[in-house]
């Protein structure tokens, strides 16, 4: 696994967040190549979690193709110093996912989703195969408490909010809110994400 | 020993342990998204004033956005060719540059914790109390014409207006802003030089027809009624100027008869320290 690094995802490289920010910029400026930068660095790991969380494929292209549209329209609005752009970015795409699924949560559709979400960790384990970096969340992930990881998978991956996590966990709603945030405290810790 | 001090048992408020607990832990949720929306403008209400808080979210972010990038996946061919298609086909939004937009307000963290009050520094405080006073004036006029001659309420509404504008440019001018106890946010404004302060709030309970909230200050010189606020849509309220204002003194915040009360009765819904 450590004789992998071919299969690494250009974006993962350190010292790409920076190109990606200055790309950014450009793009805030209405440069067309830029933009076409930005989409080759950004575009698999967008799709990747938009589809992970709401799961149809169509839907998925299309919450996709608005994130990256709203990539280009909102660039200006970036703040290096608030984050990286990879950061940004997820966080559009993450919660552009999060509110369509909340958006069409109808009876049949969530109790898809509930039987599917059920089992959200084990498929980033299946997913983890080829780059270092899945490895490498696929490892933090293990270093959480059980119910720190369920809280954590369930939230991001399945788009529940905390009281759905509480319900689905059988747990009181502040312990998952601590949960939540203890987690992702480890998480950046072992993932060695940068403070900002 | 004095006589006017403020009746501990009345005024003793909850309030200040709303600080970390509530909103804080939410953290977590929030940078995973996994909030309700009305939750999410809570606390994005609260992240505003709270420097600490941004900074933690937005190194959780960098967690979670690690978490998504894990799950990359090869998009759908013809995927970029619509996405470039669509984008040169799309006004792009303009930066930021004034006070209102929201991410600039994030980025006023000298403004407060969870009111932790800290002076403006001057330039600061020009500049977004220019933009504060712009509001307040429109603000002041629309309100001031609900009876009376409205040549008269238009004259009040302008001297009302311009003692706000003299709190907000004061150069000691102080912002502090925090929870409601019951609901909302209050945002206060506080110059000593010019012995007032601008009180604005959003999110405030609505009451029964017969009641309403009143406005106190409290302290060695006594309890002094502001006066009653009047209530728009969502909760919000004011401008409201309040002169008078001593050292010592707090302000608190109580519902009472839609007439006024001579004065406050518990609970208070708001104390602060000025």
């Amino acid at each position: 696994m450590t004789a992998t690094g071919s299969t690494e995802p250009e974006s993962r490289a350190p010292g790409a967040g920076s190109d990606l920010a200055a790309q950014i910029g450009l793009v805030a400026r209405g440069d067309a190549a830029a933009f076409d930068a930005v989409y080759e660095q950004i575009a698999a790991s967008v799709f990747g979690i938009v589809r992970r969380v709401i799961r149809d494929p169509a839907q998925s292209e299309e919450v996709t193709q608005d994130v990256l549209l709203e990539v280009w329209r909102t660039a200006a609005k970036f703040d290096a110093g608030r984050g990286s752009p990879m950061a940004w970015v997820m966080t559009l795409a993450h919660r552009r996912a999060v509110d369509r699924v909340r958006s069409v949560q109808k009876e049949s559709e969530r109790e898809r989703r509930t039987a599917s979400a059920a089992v959200p960790y084990d498929e980033v384990t299946e997913a983890v195969e080829s780059s270092l970096e899945r490895e490498r969340v696929r490892r933090c992930l293990n270093s959480l408490t059980e119910l720190q990881r369920e809280s954590v998978t369930l939230a991001y991956y399945g788009g529940y909010t905390y009281g759905q996590v509480a319900s689905l966990l059988g747990v009181p709603t502040g312990t998952v809110k601590t949960r939540m945030r203890d987690a992702l405290v480890r998480l950046r810790d072992c993932l060695g994400v940068a403070e900002q | 020993m004095n006589p006017s001090e403020p009746n501990p048992r009345r005024i003793q408020m909850p309030w200040r342990k709303m600080r970390g607990q509530g909103a804080h832990t939410l953290a977590g949720a929030y940078a995973l998204d996994a909030i309700s929306a009305a939750d999410r403008v809570r606390f994005e209400r609260h992240l505003a004033g709270c420097q600490e808080c941004a900074q933690e979210v937005a190194s959780l972010r960098e967690a979670t956005a690690r978490l998504g990038t894990a799950t990359a996946t090869t998009p759908p061919a013809g995927l970029k060719d619509r996405v470039v298609t669509a984008a040169a086909m799309t006004r792009q939004q303009p930066p930021a540059v004034g006070d209102t937009d929201s991410a600039a307000r994030a980025r006023l963290p000298r403004v407060g914790r969870w009111f932790g009050s800290l002076a403006w520094p001057g330039r600061l405080a020009l500049a977004a109390g220019a933009v504060v006073a712009v509001v307040v004036l429109g603000a002041a006029v629309v309100f001031g014409v609900a009876n009376g001659s409205i040549r008269q309420q238009l004259d009040q509404a302008q001297a009302s207006s311009q003692q706000i504008a003299a709190v907000l440019t004061a150069r000691d001018a102080r912002m502090m802003t925090g929870p409601v106890t019951g609901g909302g946010t209050a945002t206060i404004v506080m110059s000593h030089s010019r012995h007032a302060l601008v009180f604005t709030a959003a999110g405030l309970r609505a009451l029964p027809a017969a009641r309403g909230y009143e406005l106190w200050l409290i302290g060695p010189a006594g309890t002094r009624p502001v006066g009653m606020l009047s209530l728009g849509s969502r909760g919000t309220t004011g401008p409201v100027i309040a002169s008078g204002l001593r050292h010592g003194d707090h302000l608190a915040l109580t519902a009472e008869p839609a007439g006024g009360s001579s004065q406050p009765t518990a609970p208070v819904m708001l104390y602060v320290a000025l």
